[in-house]
């Protein structure tokens, strides 16, 4: 077996290969980045490294962020959130899975499981046109925050009141409130 | 007039070019409509989330320049770029199958807002473009590659 660069053409050949590679590969990766920074410069939705703050995720809770800020929405009690049911201007929308949701849900709550997928959050925005409060309800309150938050975000309207049921469903439940079950209408692949 | 005879290989490694390239760009392209909104789609795989504004600047355009230069660059910049569009999936994977691992509901942000939840078929199909670009790299690899012996010159 040869192992001599010089005299095995198959060595040759890898080495012409991968000759200059990684300079190249520097170089495409350098101006993908420049180009996408130049981008963000001047795009209307850029992200802005300095301000940018992620969005609470559904399942990891609040208590990633160290000192708890106060919350950016508004917590109901089961009392006042069962006054809004029936209200044409309010829209209650449940946080949990669609597992969960299809278990049991608060009648005429819609399914808007994650703060994350922009699609249902679109959609529920969509739906909130003409609606003065949104009620966002989970597992606990800590998981209906974040999709709260970022509704609210998103909505980027002054008058909408958004708010969180605070115990989320098991307190609802347990309190004995309209309650509604079977799988979500419209909740199209997101789980 | 003759017509130049395009092996298999050849129209294999094209068409993956083509197919790997032009999904990846088309990727980057939709990514880039909206980097606030892929911010938060990056942010919400709880991977150093607070740091999630540097990638949604900088890997939608990433994507679209490795996409192209897969389908369009000479011989010796496209072979950077298989390697590179290889290093992406390869991250993709891996963000993916942490956050389906961990159990967390997100959407793949895949090709920028919403879309289906992630699950085993964002990692299949994560592992079949793998899987692709690793096809492409062995067909551009044995293109190249002279005869193991060389028939020896007549002097």
């Amino acid at each position: 077996m040869n192992h001599d660069p010089e005299l095995d053409p198959a060595s040759n050949a890898r080495a012409a290969q991968l000759d200059g590679l990684p300079s190249r590969l520097a170089v495409l990766l350098a101006a993908g980045a420049a180009l996408g920074l130049l981008v963000n410069l001047v795009h209307p939705r850029a992200v802005r490294f300095a301000t940018f703050a992620p969005p609470r995720v559904c399942s990891a809770g609040a208590e990633q962020a160290g000192a708890p800020a106060p919350p950016a929405v508004e917590l109901l009690s089961l009392a006042q959130v069962a006054s809004l049911c029936g209200d044409p201007r309010a829209m209650v929308a449940d946080a949990r899975s669609a597992e969960r949701f299809a278990e049991g849900h608060v009648a005429g709550a819609i399914h808007l499981p994650c703060a994350s997928s922009r699609l249902a959050a679109t959609a529920a925005l969509d739906r909130l046109a003409g609606k003065e409060t949104l009620v966002v309800y989970g597992d606990s309150t800590e998981e209906a925050m974040p999709v709260a938050e970022e509704l609210r975000r998103r909505g980027d309207r002054p008058g909408l009141r958004v708010a969180v049921l605070a115990g989320g469903f098991p307190a609802w439940s347990q309190a004995g409130l309209a309650c509604s079950s079977g799988p979500c209408a419209d909740c199209g692949p997101h789980r | 007039m003759t017509a130049a005879r395009i092996s298999p290989r050849d129209a294999g490694a094209w068409l993956l070019r083509l197919g790997l390239g032009g999904l990846l760009a088309v990727a980057g392209l939709l990514k880039l409509r909206d980097p606030s909104g892929f911010a938060a789609e990056i942010a919400n795989y709880q991977l150093l989330p607070a740091l999630a504004a540097y990638p949604a600047a900088i890997l939608p355009a990433t994507e679209l320049v490795l996409g192209l230069s897969l389908m369009a660059a000479p011989a010796p910049w496209r072979r950077a770029a298989t390697v590179g569009v290889a290093i992406l999936f390869v991250l993709f994977t891996i963000a993916v199958g942490s956050a389906y691992a961990r159990g967390i509901n997100i959407a793949c942000g895949c090709f920028g807002g919403g879309g289906a939840a992630i699950g085993p078929l964002t990692l299949l199909r994560n592992l079949a473009l793998l899987l692709g670009i690793a096809a492409l790299w062995t067909l551009d690899a044995s293109r190249r590659r002279p005869p193991s012996v060389a028939p020896a010159q007549p002097s």
